[in-house]
């Protein structure tokens, strides 16, 4: 983390701002989506703009909550547990990024 | 103070944000709460991507959890994130405001945070009333 603040806090911020408009557009979605059915839901993401509204959101968010997870564990935790924790962390964002950008794929390019 | 920075031993001064020492203003409220609800973000989106990967990968999977999120226990999930992304989207909105350099004023801050409380559970409300009165008529 030393010598990378500048980096994060623009990363961060920068994220937030590409979010905006993807955090609006599920906003107004995410209540029916998350209320269908499989054939409803597979219908929706045949759809490649649907499935990289989602798809971005999400990713993004991986990057955007990765930093605010970081920034929440260097505050509060100051015992070797840190380390394990920041690296669980990156972990489970990348597992994110992995799993979305591999459905979004499976769900609207592949067929 | 100083000498810590030579000995390299563990500071005395206190750690900021403190969890046991504080006095209760809105503004901070919110900051805690903008924390709070990051973090439930952060949760969502890992079930979230869980759904889209059991809709890509297993009907079967994907059918448990559409059947979890109809339970009452899945509602207060859905509702729980359609707040936190609200508030987390408001309040994010305000934090940028204030990197712009302006909206510091103690009194505009307090208002400010005021409003993003009271239009995250207004908007939170209506997209849950609206959703839920679409899916019970179609």
């Amino acid at each position: 983390m030393s010598k990378k603040g500048t980096s994060t806090f623009v990363i961060q911020r920068a994220s937030a701002v590409i979010l905006i408009p993807f955090a609006i557009w599920l906003l107004f979605n995410i209540v029916s989506l998350l209320g269908s059915d499989y054939e409803t839901a597979r219908a929706w993401f045949a759809s490649p703009i649907n499935a990289l509204a989602l798809g971005g959101f999400l990713i993004v968010a991986a990057a955007h909550m990765r930093i605010g997870m970081m920034e929440i564990i260097v505050d509060y935790i100051h015992s070797g547990l840190r380390g394990v924790l920041l690296l669980v962390n990156w972990l489970f964002c990348l597992g994110v990024i992995a799993g979305v950008a591999w459905a979004v794929y499976a769900l609207s390019f592949a067929g | 103070m100083a000498d810590n920075a030579v000995s390299g031993a563990p500071s005395k001064r206190p750690l900021s944000p403190h969890l046991q020492v504080w006095r209760f203003t809105v503004t901070m409220a919110a900051s805690i709460t903008h924390r709070g609800a990051g973090v439930a973000l952060y949760g969502g989106s890992v079930l979230l991507t869980l759904w889209l990967f059991a809709l890509a990968a297993s009907p079967a999977l994907f059918s448990a959890l559409a059947g979890f999120i109809q339970s009452p226990v899945g509602f207060v999930i859905v509702a729980g994130f359609v707040w936190s992304l609200c508030f987390h989207l408001l309040n994010g909105l305000r934090y940028l405001y204030w990197d712009s350099g302006r909206g510091f004023a103690l009194k505009t801050a307090r208002m400010t945070a005021w409003m993003v409380f009271i239009a995250s559970v207004v908007i939170a409300a209506l997209i849950l009333w609206a959703g839920y009165a679409a899916a019970g008529s179609a």
